[in-house]
């Protein structure tokens, strides 16, 4: 790639994780100075990838090579003393040390020589950082730039960043660049992976993409406008026609069902639009962009800072979760495992258990739920071996749908779908996409919450896109495409 | 307003071994107004006395608390430690000898322990208090469910011995305990234990070697009950099979009182020192207030629960705020960011266009 000494190269790295291919035959490579940005939708395996450099996966086949040299990375401390630093997104501080209890923590060398270096570094810096405060006071971006002291700290050569500006603010953004181009200079390699695709023509020198576990684009920035980035972040054979060929049949004259005006909360702000009767309204974006905090605020799970939600022209805001279900709002959470199921139950009890006080007095009515349950298998095709099954041994797709059943059980008129076929097999979205339709033309109003961009062109009759937290670009179905929703999502 | 106080009751819980020492001195002061015998030389001697066993289940205790665990089975290790010592010591053998098959005993059971724990992932509280029926149920056996009694004098009076007027075994409690104290704060792992209550993911991320570091924990947590089991056979003179039962909580209540945190990550040897030291002071205190005894335990619950009941809305209060803080920072960049993002995309546009031109 360039003429500068190869500080890595990853050859051909593979990884799985049960059945699901994450890498398939990965290669990169990173010279003294250069910055190679490196994007790829949600999934891509960029985080996977970076964690089997830094040796906290290990990989299935592959070779790594630091400064000409195979190395087998088992283990964090290898790659730390290979001279790599991981920065993470979220920066994983100790918030009960102080500063320099943070940085000088897991090394070798004697304490007070260290104090001395990390103050050389701080001055040679510029830095403004109390090494006394603790790390639990720090902004974020205080806490990123203790992160990369310790990086520096370490005479690390390889710096990987992991969306190190998602969460800093414009002028924090602008002077961690200018710290970017110091240590590019410096000659430390730095892989910078990231979402914003203006990033990249500010700061990189090279870029890749990775898309389902390969690299499919790479090369100097000059080779490529954000168009060819765009497009290089598409799957191939992009088919750009719709399997719904259906008529967009929404009464748009009618009152909305759901209706968000001027929403804002902790994570997105200043949130407006408006669900109808039978409409599917995609929710776009890459995680982060604050949709999840959203669903959890108008599902009463999370603060509302200020403006409104309306249920069929009634403000619900401020209501209990148990309250808003009681009104006609469901909601199916993003991580199944974590909000969603109860996995030691039996599909019935999954099934019923939102509605349980509807179906009892004192003790629940058997019949009823029973009922209830086998309407929901036989509708949705929900593959168990009885009622009475555990919800554990169902494939991910039937949980998906036991799940989408409870929620439907509650009688709603709205209904917010949070990546409801993440981790889910091909022929179990099918179906799930099926049932999404079904209800549809049941009148509900869905929310369909999405990082998935096809999923979205092929469900959605309109589409909001999230990015930073609010929605600023909506798009009509003809105007839905993989593009449009790309470029919205990157901010760009 | 609510913020304002959340972080006065904060500061105040920050430099806990303070506020610590602050309570036992007002407890002395506050107990001696209703009765002056409980301030004179005797009965502060017998509290710090009494205090020696719970420092050493306390010191032990903070390691295995720091890297965010539990360690309830310290009363069975105490005492089977105990039981094992002082038949030895009976049956004439080597004090010396005595004292380190019980610490091999001690060490063995925290190692079954951290293995349990950091390699079998089991649940802290359940490996341990499934350990503590174990322990109990062998000390049993050990011992035919007799008392153990009649130890030789020099044994006993060990226990009495005196430098510089103060109790030798309280001066090796705080020798310990100082040591333990300067292990934390001047070596090069005293910060792993911490560190890893504080954030795994994070220790692991630089490098500090988790699961190895919690078995030690869990070791010398063991470790320093099988001492205390020793001390206490010195101390009272004989074991019952009763010995060290719900002593565990004692030794947790001292450490929580003491500053360290149930969810690992804060805490120091001295401030659990000086909660052992309050434990030991409220127990003799409701003697000269004429409380009856059984009182004792309900009291330290009361506290134990308390003072972790307060910790933990502190430390959610300020969780959720930082939270908040990071959600709102993404959302707030958002219209400088998209302005002067779209004053950039122009620019790097037309320049890429023309440099693709030539």
């Amino acid at each position: 790639m360039s003429a500068n000494k190869s500080l890595m190269k990853l050859h051909e790295i593979y990884k799985s994780f049960g059945d699901n291919a994450v890498l398939k035959g990965a290669s990169l490579e990173l010279s003294e100075g250069e910055i190679v940005a490196i994007i790829g939708g949600n999934g891509a395996g960029k985080s996977t990838l970076m964690k089997i450099l830094m040796g906290i996966y290990p990989l299935d086949r592959g070779e790594i090579f630091i400064e000409g040299e195979k190395v087998n990375m088992n283990s964090p401390s290898v790659a730390l003393e290979k001279g790599i630093y991981l920065v993470p997104q979220e920066p994983l501080l100790f918030p009960n040390m102080t500063v320099e209890e943070n940085v000088v923590i897991g090394f070798n060398e004697n304490k007070n020589v260290l104090s001395g270096k990390l103050r050389e570094l701080i001055k040679q810096l510029g830095w403004d950082i109390s090494l006394s405060r603790k790390a639990a006071t720090l902004s974020i971006a205080e806490q990123q730039l203790v992160e990369i002291l310790r990086g520096l700290l370490r005479e690390a050569k390889i710096l990987i960043l992991d969306e190190p500006t998602s969460t800093l603010t414009f002028n924090e953004i602008q002077s961690f660049f200018e710290l970017m181009m110091d240590l590019k200079k410096k000659g430390i390699g730095m892989l910078y992976i990231t979402h914003r695709l203006t990033e990249v023509f500010e700061v990189a020198s090279h870029v890749v993409i990775l898309r389902d576990g390969e690299i499919t684009v790479s090369g100097p920035v000059a080779n490529f406008t954000k168009e060819m980035l765009i497009k290089g972040l598409m799957p191939d054979n992009m088919v750009h026609a719709k399997t719904n060929s259906e008529v967009c049949t929404v009464d748009y004259t009618k009152q909305p069902v759901l209706k968000l005006d001027a929403l804002t909360g902790y994570g997105f702000s200043d949130v407006s639009f408006s669900v109808y009767e039978g409409e599917i309204l995609g929710l776009a974006g890459v995680v982060g962009s604050g949709r999840t905090e959203l669903a959890e605020a108008i599902f009463g799970k999370g603060e509302v800072l200020s403006g409104d939600i309306e249920l069929l022209g009634k403000s619900i805001r401020g209501l209990d979760t148990n309250e808003i279900v009681e009104k006609g709002l469901n909601y199916v959470p993003e991580d199944r495992h974590l909000n969603g199921i109860f996995a030691m139950a039996d599909v019935r009890l999954n099934t019923t258990s939102s509605i349980l006080s509807r179906l009892s007095k004192v003790f629940i009515n058997r019949k009823q739920e029973k009922a209830v349950t086998q309407k929901y298998i036989d509708d949705f095709r929900i593959k168990v071996t009885g009622q009475d099954q555990t919800l554990k041994s169902l494939s991910g797709g039937n949980q998906q749908k036991v799940v989408i059943g409870r929620t439907l059980s509650s009688n709603p008129k709205v209904i917010i779908l949070d990546e409801p076929t993440r981790g889910i097999d091909a022929g179990a979205r099918g179906d799930v996409y099926k049932i999404i339709y079904q209800l549809k033309k049941l009148g509900l109003a869905i929310l369909l919450i999405s990082s998935d961009f096809e999923e979205i062109n092929e469900l959605a009759d309109r589409a909001e896109v999230m990015y930073h937290g609010t929605n600023n670009v909506v798009l009509s179905k003809a105007e839905i495409t993989l593009d449009a929703l790309t470029q919205a999502a990157f901010g760009c | 307003m609510i913020g304002h106080i959340m972080l006065i009751i904060k500061k105040i819980f920050e430099k806990r071994e303070i506020t610590a020492l602050a309570f036992l001195v007002i407890l002395f002061l506050g107990v001696g107004l209703r009765n002056p015998d409980f301030v004179n030389a005797q009965s502060i001697a017998t509290v710090l006395k009494g205090s020696v066993l719970y420092i050493f289940l306390a010191v032990g205790m903070t390691f295995v608390l720091l890297t965010g665990g539990i360690d309830v089975s310290v009363g069975g290790t105490l005492g089977i430690a105990a039981a094992v010592s002082a038949t030895m010591i009976r049956g004439g053998s080597n004090i010396f000898m005595a004292v380190a098959i019980a610490m091999i005993i001690g060490s063995s059971i925290g190692l079954i322990n951290g293995v349990g724990v950091a390699i079998v992932k089991v649940p802290a509280i359940i490996m341990t208090l499934g350990m503590l029926g174990i322990v109990r149920g062998v000390m049993i056996v050990y011992t035919d469910g007799k008392w153990v009694e009649n130890l030789p004098d020099s044994f006993k009076m060990a226990s009495q011995a005196n430098i510089a007027h103060v109790n030798i075994y309280f001066i090796l409690a705080i020798v310990t305990t100082i040591l333990v104290q300067l292990y934390f704060s001047k070596a090069r792992t005293g910060k792993y234990f911490a560190a890893i209550g504080d954030n795994l993911e994070g220790a692991i991320l630089v490098g500090i070697p988790a699961k190895k570091m919690i078995i030690i924990a869990y070791v010398l947590s063991g470790l320093c009950a099988s001492i205390a089991g020793v001390i206490f056979a010195s101390q009272v003179g004989f074991v019952t099979s009763n010995t060290g039962v719900d002593i565990e909580m004692v030794a947790i209540a001292a450490c929580v009182l003491g500053g360290v945190s149930l969810s690992g990550g804060l805490g120091s040897v001295v401030g659990s020192s000086i909660g052992a030291l309050i434990m030991t002071a409220i127990n003799s205190a409701l003697i000269f207030l004429k409380v009856p005894s059984f009182w004792n335990k309900s009291i330290q619950g009361t506290l134990l629960i308390l003072i972790v009941v307060s910790d933990v809305i502190i430390h959610k209060y300020f969780e959720d705020k930082a939270r908040k803080q990071r959600l709102s920072a993404r959302a707030q960049c958002l219209d400088k960011n998209l302005k002067n993002l779209k004053d950039t995309d122009i620019s790097t546009e037309s320049t890429l266009v023309g440099g693709n031109g030539q």
